[in-house]
């Protein structure tokens, strides 16, 4: 510090009680952040060790072909651009049809009511993996014959767009009764009050938890191998594993893919969260 | 002069709950009417049934010349009311600013969407409003980071610009800490010397008391008193309206 004549009267400055408090605080949680990154490391060694096929202290490792792995690890990868398009194409179906089946389960229209509860409670009365089949297989009885990708699509979109409605209707429910009330008092009209008020205020709240169905629909995706026709990550690697007895391989290299998927959606998914929670709520 | 609001034998249920029993008044261009009463007392309801936020079970509402009977339905009844809408101004008790729009968003959402308004025209409107209530400075703020005194004069604000003929206004101050106010009050204050014709539903005495023309006493869904503030603060008729100023005047002190 520069001495002049009032900086004698100035006290050092020390560290207040709170400011020592405050960084021991931090430093307590970034020893815990460290112990939990090194933890996940040796975890992480742990499972490679588990399939490097080495012995050691007389244990026994499984030993992976990796002549396999590098000759087969490119086509499964190829699989991925369809994974991501038929989770992309689901998630928009779903997210389409759970808007509208909650707004049909706010309706005051008997019908639109009972079309939005019916709709729900068939689709999440029956299994996923049933109504992939039902699009692909049982509708071509019927003289309806969809491509792997359209029953896919359709079936997932549906199926989630049930479970997604809930989503919705929270959003809704979470916009007070009185922001609609200001919009009627300066004379909109519902629709009015739905489009400009109400539903960007749901859709806000709403993008999270559509963005955690998102990651839970890229594993999902893989179901869609069933049909056959569908050539994405899961579809590619039974495809390979089977023909060459290497399904262990195989499902372990899909494995990695979708794990890596779902970890670099997740991070993503975080920063769109952080942004929508600094702006105006 | 006819009378710019009329109510006439307005009766409010809610279920069973009789809240609004045989509710007539009229309330000339430029008047100030304050309505005091105990909560649950009906006046908020009284106010809402004016705009129609609550629809009255019987009687007849009239805003500047359009009158509304109770129980109607169908396309041009709708019409009427969305009519007396863009007449009446409401500010509520909670403010109710629209979050995810900025301060000047707010103010011009009503005209732009509703009215089709040409948006500059829209935002001319606005700023001026916004500067009556000294928040121009805040115009690209978000609700949210305003007090509670600074959202109700947006909300002020918002009602104004859509340049109703009546301003409702649903307990105020109820919501704000005790020092913001004075704030508030002021502003409706000299909404109130533009010579905009208000109805106040409050607690505030003082208030009424200095600048309404009429106080309106409600008390179990009746009205029973509607006189000048002057007589009824220094002789109220009605020992229930005694209680309530009693009450006020010892809270107050």
């Amino acid at each position: 510090m520069r001495s002049d004549s009032t900086a004698a009267h100035v006290p050092k400055p020390t560290l207040s009680q709170a400011d020592l408090l405050y960084e021991a605080q931090q430093r307590k949680s970034r020893q815990f952040r460290t112990n939990v990154s090194l933890s996940w490391g040796i975890l992480l060694l742990l499972l490679l060790y588990l399939f490097s096929g080495q012995n050691f202290l007389g244990l026994k490792t499984i030993r992976l072909d990796f002549e396999f792995i590098r000759d087969n690890i490119g086509f499964i990868a190829g699989g991925i651009p369809q994974t991501l398009l038929v989770s992309i194409l689901s998630i928009s179906l779903a997210t389409v049809l759970a808007l509208l089946a909650a707004l049909g389960r706010l309706s005051t229209i008997p019908p639109l009511y009972a079309l939005s509860t019916f709709y729900v409670s068939l689709i999440r009365g029956t299994p996923l993996y049933l109504q992939i089949f039902f699009f692909f297989l049982a509708l071509p009885q019927l003289g309806i014959v969809l491509s792997g990708m359209f029953a896919g699509v359709l079936a997932l979109g549906l199926n989630y767009g049930a479970y997604m409605s809930e989503i919705f209707r929270a959003g809704l429910a979470s916009v007070g009764k009185g922001q609609r009330e200001a919009a009627i008092a300066i004379g909109m009209t519902p629709w009015q009050t739905m489009k400009r008020v109400v539903l960007p205020q749901a859709l806000r709240f709403a993008i999270p938890p559509i963005g955690n169905d998102f990651i839970a629909m890229t594993k999902d995706s893989a179901l869609v191998s069933a049909t056959g026709f569908v050539h994405e990550v899961m579809w590619r690697a039974t495809r390979v594993g089977r023909a060459q007895f290497h399904n262990l391989e195989a499902l372990i290299i899909a494995a990695m893919f979708y794990w890596v998927m779902t970890i670099l959606l997740t991070y993503v998914q975080g920063i769109i969260e952080a942004r929508l929670s600094r702006g105006d709520r | 002069m006819a009378p710019i609001v009329r109510i006439s034998n307005l009766e409010k249920y809610f279920g069973r709950l009789h809240v609004l029993k045989q509710i007539s008044v009229d309330v000339a261009s430029r008047e100030v009417v304050c309505i005091i009463g105990r909560s649950g007392s009906g006046k908020s309801t009284l106010l809402r049934c004016i705009n129609f936020l609550e629809e009255p079970s019987f009687g007849t509402i009239e805003v500047d010349g359009l009158a509304v009977a109770a129980g109607e339905r169908g396309k041009e009844h709708r019409q009427l009311v969305h009519d007396i809408r863009l007449k009446t101004g409401m500010v509520f008790q909670e403010f109710n600013l629209f979050p995810h729009m900025s301060v000047l968003e707010n103010v011009i959402e009503g005209p732009v969407t509703v009215k089709g308004m040409d948006r500059s025209k829209a935002i001319e409107l606005a700023e001026q409003n916004l500067d009556s209530v000294g928040l121009l400075f805040k115009k690209d703020e978000y609700p949210n980071r305003l007090s509670g005194g600074q959202k109700q004069r947006v909300a002020i604000a918002r009602a104004l610009t859509m340049e109703p003929k009546v301003m409702l206004f649903d307990e105020p101050t109820s919501a704000l800490d005790p020092e913001l106010i004075g704030e508030v009050l002021n502003v409706m204050k000299k909404v109130a010397k533009d010579g905009m014709t208000m109805l106040v539903v409050t607690h505030e005495m003082g208030f009424a008391r200095e600048v309404a023309d009429r106080v309106l006493v409600m008390a179990d869904g009746e009205m029973i008193e509607d006189a000048k503030p002057d007589t009824l603060f220094s002789n109220p008729q009605d020992p229930r309206t005694k209680a309530l100023i009693d009450r006020y005047r010892t809270g107050n002190n």
